[in-house]
């Protein structure tokens, strides 16, 4: 094939040299600005000014980044020291980032993978697969993005969840109905109608089958997908955003302004006092009986990471430090990482996002220009991705 | 072209001890591959320029972590592809949404062909591949590394690479034969 490498070698192409020198100019000024900016360790962020890094600046005076000029005047600003680019992750394992184009999988070193088309994804337990739904279609795909498995419905579905290891079910919504599929796509069966627009939620425990989800009419439900016994169900709550259980074995259920705890019999644990002006926009269970959860004020315009202890009698307690981290705009979908030493969590407002080392938040690791990241050749001015997963314990990357 | 190895692992020292000289002569190095790699990925010169680019910011900010012993070539080649792959099927996605939304009528400003691309022999054929078969020829035939280097830095099994290398090659064979033909 050597008329193959001659061709593909001296081809002349469109613009090379000039967009050498523009890319050099982004190069040198995000080397510059790596000179310039020495890292810092704080334990409590103060909200910002606006501000644009040299980098991105540059950045956007170059054709592919020139569309994104306007919008990124308008952001507020993040970590000073944020990355350009999401260049590796801070443990282990692979995150799943649903993006409007649909998910990518970003490896340890950085390495990316988009899957195709799909709305919502999650991970298999093991990582070995990824479940995704796209208007009336749940497929598996391999890590690349390859299908392994598609299942069309009639009606719309989302919200796919693989239960833990060994992973034999899929739990899925269409409209207000739950359903369930082995994890080889056959087998596909109704298990509740009426259902909330929730994602519901398995027990992460191994060999277990326990699934928790919302109904419409407020309460949270658990039963045992495989027996079809239900385990428990909770009292009614008002506009119930999450459900998911404590490393405790608890169900949490997240509203709009509180953090619902029930213990095995659906009995509520705890339930504070709504704060009139604080909304609860995300939450996450820690290591232990901690949960971890971000209140966003609407006075100030300030979301502040929280962090408690709820043991599963009494109420949650603060031991040591509890507030961490405040920042302007709204956090969301804290997720863990597979190693459990750290927290990822999204930043709309300041195109970010934000990886926080546990347990006190001692480090902060920022990516910025997360739009344009996850929507190559767009203009970057899109939604911001959401956090899907970050798998799995044994993962490499 | 690349410097030798003895270069390459002085400038990637000099950058990483604060030399933009160093950096400078690295990138331009490593400049024309990365971008001609791209380019025969995705098929757009600013979709190139995207990629290229961001290989290099993710270079520099990875530069301290780097272990200068490494050839920097194929570390930045892998970021190069995987993310030229994924620009590719984002620009597919996106002209599949434009279709769904009935103004495909009018080509998207980045669709090609690219008025001032080279329109004959063995690029067009590469065009008719898809972005992962271009990924393989290009990391196999232009960056000349072997099956099993484009299976590690495509996280694929090395049969993949080889029977999309297969496929490829033979996809190509075929559309520059019937150029020669015609």
């Amino acid at each position: 094939m050597t008329d193959l490498r001659t061709e593909l070698e001296f081809a002349p192409l469109p613009g090379e040299i000039e967009a050498q020198q523009r890319a050099w100019r982004v190069v040198e000024a995000a080397y510059r600005e790596r000179e310039q900016l020495p890292r810092r360790r704080r334990s409590l962020r103060p909200v910002l000014a606006f501000a644009v890094a040299a980098a991105v600046a540059a950045a956007a005076l170059s054709p592919p980044g020139r569309s994104v000029g306007g919008w990124i005047q308008d952001r507020v600003a993040g970590e000073p020291d944020a990355e350009p680019a999401l260049v590796r992750l801070p443990a282990p394992g692979m995150l799943l980032v649903a993006a409007e184009r649909g998910p990518w999988i970003i490896r340890s070193d950085g390495s990316k993978r988009y899957l195709g088309d799909y709305e919502d994804a999650s991970f298999s337990p093991q990582g070995r697969f990824v479940v995704g739904t796209a208007g009336r279609r749940v497929t598996a795909l391999e890590p690349d993005g390859d299908p392994r498995w598609s299942l069309a419905r009639p009606g719309p579905v989302a919200d796919a969840r693989w239960a833990p290891s060994p992973g034999f079910r899929v739990a899925y919504r269409e409209g207000d109905t739950l359903r369930v599929v082995a994890g080889d796509g056959t087998g596909d069966h109704l298990l509740a109608r009426g259902v909330a627009p929730v994602a519901p939620a398995w027990l992460p425990r191994e060999g277990r089958t326990v699934l928790a989800y919302a109904r419409a009419d407020g309460t949270v439900v658990a039963v045992d997908v495989d027996s079809g016994a239900r385990l428990l169900r909770t009292p009614r709550a008002r506009r119930v955003r999450e459900v998911f259980w404590t490393h405790e074995g608890l169900v949490a259920v997240r509203t709009q302004r509180e953090l619902r705890l029930h213990d095995r019999r659906g009995r509520l644990l705890r339930a504070p006092a709504a704060a009139v002006r604080r909304e609860l926009v995300a939450a996450v269970p820690l290591p232990g009986a901690w949960i971890m959860y971000a209140e966003y004020d609407r006075r100030t315009n300030e979301t502040q990471l929280v962090r408690e202890a709820c043991f599963g009698r009494g109420p949650c307690i603060a031991i040591g430090p509890s507030r961490f981290f405040r920042g302007a705009g709204r956090l969301r979908d804290l997720t863990l990482s597979p190693d459990r030493r750290w927290v990822v969590a999204g930043w709309p407002d300041a195109d970010q996002l934000l990886f926080l080392r546990l347990p006190s938040v001692g480090k902060v690791v920022a990516t910025e220009d997360v739009r344009r990241e996850f929507d190559p050749g767009g203009s970057g001015g899109g939604a911001f991705p959401r956090l899907a997963g970050w798998c799995c314990a044994r993962a490499s990357g | 072209m690349a410097g030798d190895g003895r270069d390459e692992r002085a400038w990637v020292r000099g950058a990483q001890a604060g030399s933009a000289s160093d950096l400078e002569a690295l990138f331009r190095a490593h400049w024309a591959r990365a971008y001609r790699a791209a380019y025969l990925v995705v098929h757009d010169a600013a979709g190139a320029e995207d990629v290229a680019q961001e290989a290099f910011l993710a270079a520099v900010r990875a530069l301290d972590r780097f272990d200068g012993r490494r050839p920097f070539g194929p570390w930045l080649h892998r970021i190069v592809v995987n993310r030229a792959i994924d620009w590719a099927r984002a620009r597919a996605l996106r002209r599949e949404v434009l279709a769904e939304a009935a103004v495909s009528a009018v080509p998207a400003p980045d669709d090609p062909p690219d008025a001032a691309a080279p329109s004959a022999g063995i690029l067009e054929a590469l065009a008719s591949l898809s972005p992962e078969h271009r990924a393989v020829i290009v990391l196999r035939y232009f960056l000349e590394h072997t099956p099993g280097e484009i299976a590690r830095m495509l996280e694929l099994p090395r049969g993949t690479v080889n029977s999309r290398l297969r496929r490829g090659l033979d996809a190509l064979a075929d559309v520059v034969e019937q150029d020669g033909e015609g």
